[in-house]
């Protein structure tokens, strides 16, 4: 089997092209949506850790109390950015995968509305005070529906093309999105259902809660961003993955483990005790895919590292890579007890959050959005010095948050394991980290102002129309693509 | 077909690669969709690695999970929990409101009705309502009072030596409780009473007056309102202003 991947033909020209087309203004609208959402979070991120660092500020506001600020922050990044612009790389990949073009691009973009108006209701609910404070799934009781059917639809566009598919066998990227597709809407009806319609005991509300979060987390983040991952990475390094096979047992590991995980988050708590056993050993567990994962990234752009310099997609997902195997890392060993009972219910659990959500999801959908965007738009990224600013902005920031989040929790340490101590005792001493979480909101904030402008200037066709992809390091045009640019001619990919 | 014929006219060759020259360049470049298949290496330092990870998960399941004894063992075997915190010596009584104070926020609730006319200080707007500050009838009896909000007042009435013409609404389809809520908050808060006087209207007042008063279907007029000495109050039992229960031994 050949290492290398052959160059195009004209008829695979003509197809992409063709589904490019069909794909854009589906994929351009999440994509564009999801990015003001994003914004918006991360705004809404700086000033909740402003609100948390200096509680008197602002005090005759209830919009501006923390309690109100930060789930809206966090329900505005995960449904209204994450998920939104994971279903935009989820449609433009499965079209290109399966080789078949959109058809049903404005019932998409009706899903899109209903998504966004529900988000939008559900976010203003939430920092006006009408949530119900469960971390994740906020937003009030009726509004899940209607999230439901929108998911529904673009689900089963997702589905329907996956049947349409012309090649025979399916890649590992169209299996996760596959699962994702399908596993999204199992935990949403299953978590909103026990917690706003049947109910059962507060204690065990707050085990599905956790359920529900880590499930969100490794059937649907991971899946959406290894899917990406799988994709971009070949297709800028010019080789196929390095071991299909570990990616496939990968894809079933996580599959059959991550609806175990969740009850880690209550380590030593009112559970029997085998239940957070079970799921404290399912992330154990999960260091196989993990570990999978970490030997396909190495071993595919090993000695082809230096593309990273010049091609913006790979650079963001080969960060949101090393993100996510440091994050398996780090749960795996917080899931045993002796430091659980130091880390959870500490600022530590919102930095592992933050690690997935945003240094390994977010990241990896950048690198999407600056490989799709100008196929779709047909013009190339403006600026390349935006998009580096943007990188080290938003590394600069999520290295920041997890870092500290983890020394805060370490400092709070048993302080909240203490019930004879004062409780404030352990705010206080997590208190001085809060500034440097404030101050990685601002720098990320700033990152994503440059994003924001760049990708609308894409939507509009005010892109750089010349020809040469926009690559960081080289003035635009100067290179044909990262591997002129890194140096590696076309013979020397055939013999690598 | 022509669709086709128009795509391929837009192409080119260079050095045997096809261009689109409608400016997808990077549609041309790009190289192939990774397919199924390929490699199956197997790293040998993965399946170490998963052997070691398969050996902690095992330990980990065996040391935490109490072997799935679900009766009583909520932690892992060894781990001792905190004594609980006893709670003693705590008063419930004196963590409670005072009765007065609830009756009143819920009568100052109950005012919101009010406020267009007779202002939220109580002062009324000159030459149109009366003020309730200062208004020899709301510092007199409450049987007079009771009528007033049963059945509203038409007509010209003389309040603090001024004289008022527009009509007071009716309020007698608010329940007996809003209305002793009401009129003890306008008593306490704007009114100036008697050395001794609690100024407190209870439920079972303003059932008094219903009963005496709440048959009639149209406004009373000053000289009604007249005919009822100053002072006579509804009747009814003290109340003791923490507990809201009747005073005892009355």
């Amino acid at each position: 089997m050949s290492e290398t991947m052959q160059e195009a033909s004209v008829q695979d020209i003509q197809e992409r092209a063709a589904i490019d087309k069909s794909a854009r203004l589906p994929v351009l609208f999440f994509f564009t949506s999801a990015a003001g959402w994003l914004f918006l979070a991360t705004l809404l991120g700086f000033a909740s850790s402003v609100k948390l660092a200096a509680p008197e500020l602002w005090d005759a506001c209830p919009w501006l109390a923390y309690g109100q600020l930060f789930p809206a922050h966090m329900d505005s990044l995960i449904y209204g950015w994450g998920m939104q612009a994971g279903f935009g790389v989820m449609i433009w990949l499965m079209a290109r995968l399966c080789r078949v073009e959109i058809k049903n691009g404005v019932t998409l973009v009706a899903a899109g509305f209903v998504w966004n108006l529900t988000i939008l209701f559900g976010v203003v609910a939430v920092w006006s005070g009408y949530g119900n404070s469960m971390p994740w799934l906020d937003f009030p009781a009726y509004l899940w529906p209607a999230m439901f059917l929108s998911y529904a639809v673009i689900a089963g566009s997702l589905l329907m093309m996956f049947r349409r598919r012309r090649e025979g066998e399916a890649y590992i990227s169209q299996k996760y999105i596959f699962g994702a597709a399908l596993w999204f809407p199992w935990i949403f009806a299953v978590a909103n259902l026990i917690l706003n319609h049947t109910g059962g005991s507060a204690l065990m509300n707050a085990g599905v809660n956790a359920w529900f979060m880590n499930n969100l987390i490794y059937f649907w983040f991971v899946p959406v961003g290894l899917a990406s991952a799988y994709y971009i990475i070949p297709k800028i390094v010019g080789r196929p993955i390095y071991s299909y096979q570990l990616a496939q047992i990968a894809f079933w590991a996580l599959a059959v483990l991550a609806g175990w995980t969740g009850f880690n988050r209550f380590l030593g708590g009112p559970f029997p005790s085998w239940m957070p056993a079970i799921s404290g050993t399912a992330i154990i567990l999960m260091l196989l895919p993990i570990g999978a994962v970490a030997v396909n990234l190495l071993g595919t752009i090993s000695g082809r590292g230096s593309l990273m310099h010049f091609s913006p997609s790979l650079r963001f997902t080969v960060f949101g890579g090393i993100m996510f195997n440091l994050y398996g890392l780090l749960v795996a060993f917080s899931s045993y007890f002796d430091i659980s009972r130091l880390l959870q219910f500490s600022y530590a659990t919102l930095g592992y959050d933050i690690m997935v959500v945003y240094g390994f999801f977010s990241m990896v959908v950048f690198g999407a959005i600056y490989f799709i965007v100008p196929r779709i738009t047909g013009c190339e990224w403006p600026s390349a010095k935006l998009i580096r600013f943007h990188f080290w902005y938003s590394s600069y920031g999520i290295i920041t948050i997890v870092a500290f989040m983890i020394f805060a929790g370490l400092a709070q340490g048993g302080a909240i394991d203490d019930w004879s101590g004062d409780f404030m005792d352990s705010v206080r001493r997590g208190k001085g980290y809060i500034v440097a979480l404030a101050v990685a909101w601002a720098l990320i904030s700033v990152a994503n102002l440059a994003f924001y402008y760049q990708l609308l200037m894409m939507a509009c066709g005010k892109g750089r129309k010349s020809e040469g992809p926009t690559l960081i390091h080289k003035n635009p045009g100067e290179a044909a693509s990262a591997e002129a640019a890194a140096g590696f001619a076309p013979e020397d990919t055939a013999k690598a | 077909m022509d669709d086709k014929n128009s795509t391929e006219s837009n192409l080119d060759y260079q050095g045997g690669r096809a261009a689109v020259r409608d400016g997808h360049d990077s549609v041309r470049r790009e190289k192939p969709e990774p397919v199924a298949g390929g490699s199956n290496k197997v790293l040998i330092s993965w399946v170490v690695g998963a052997g070691i990870v398969l050996v902690m998960a095992g330990g980990y399941l065996g040391g935490y999970s109490n072997f799935f004894d679900s009766s009583d063992s909520y932690i892992y075997p060894g781990y001792v929990a905190a004594a609980r915190p006893v709670v003693e010596g705590v008063d419930t009584d004196a963590e409670q409101e005072p009765w007065i104070e609830v009756w009143m926020k819920d009568g100052k609730k109950v005012y919101t009705n009010c406020i267009a006319c007779h202002q939220a200080a109580g002062t009324g707007t000159p030459g149109l309502f009366p003020p309730l500050k200062g208004s020899e009838w709301v510092d007199g009896g409450t049987e007079r009072l009771g009528m007033i909000v049963l059945s509203g007042v038409l007509g010209p009435l003389n309040v603090s030596g001024s004289t008022y013409n527009q009509p007071m609404p009716a309020w007698g389809a608010l329940n007996d409780e809003k209305l002793a809520q009401v009129l003890t908050y306008i008593r306490r808060e704007f009114g100036e009473l008697p050395e001794g006087q609690s100024g407190v209207v209870t439920k079972e007042m303003m059932k008094a007056a219903r009963e005496k008063h709440g048959k009639r279907t149209s406004p009373w007029t000053e000289a009604d309102l007249l005919a009822i000495p100053g002072d006579a109050e509804l009747p009814g039992v003290e109340v003791d202003l923490n507990t809201g229960q009747p005073v005892a031994g009355e």
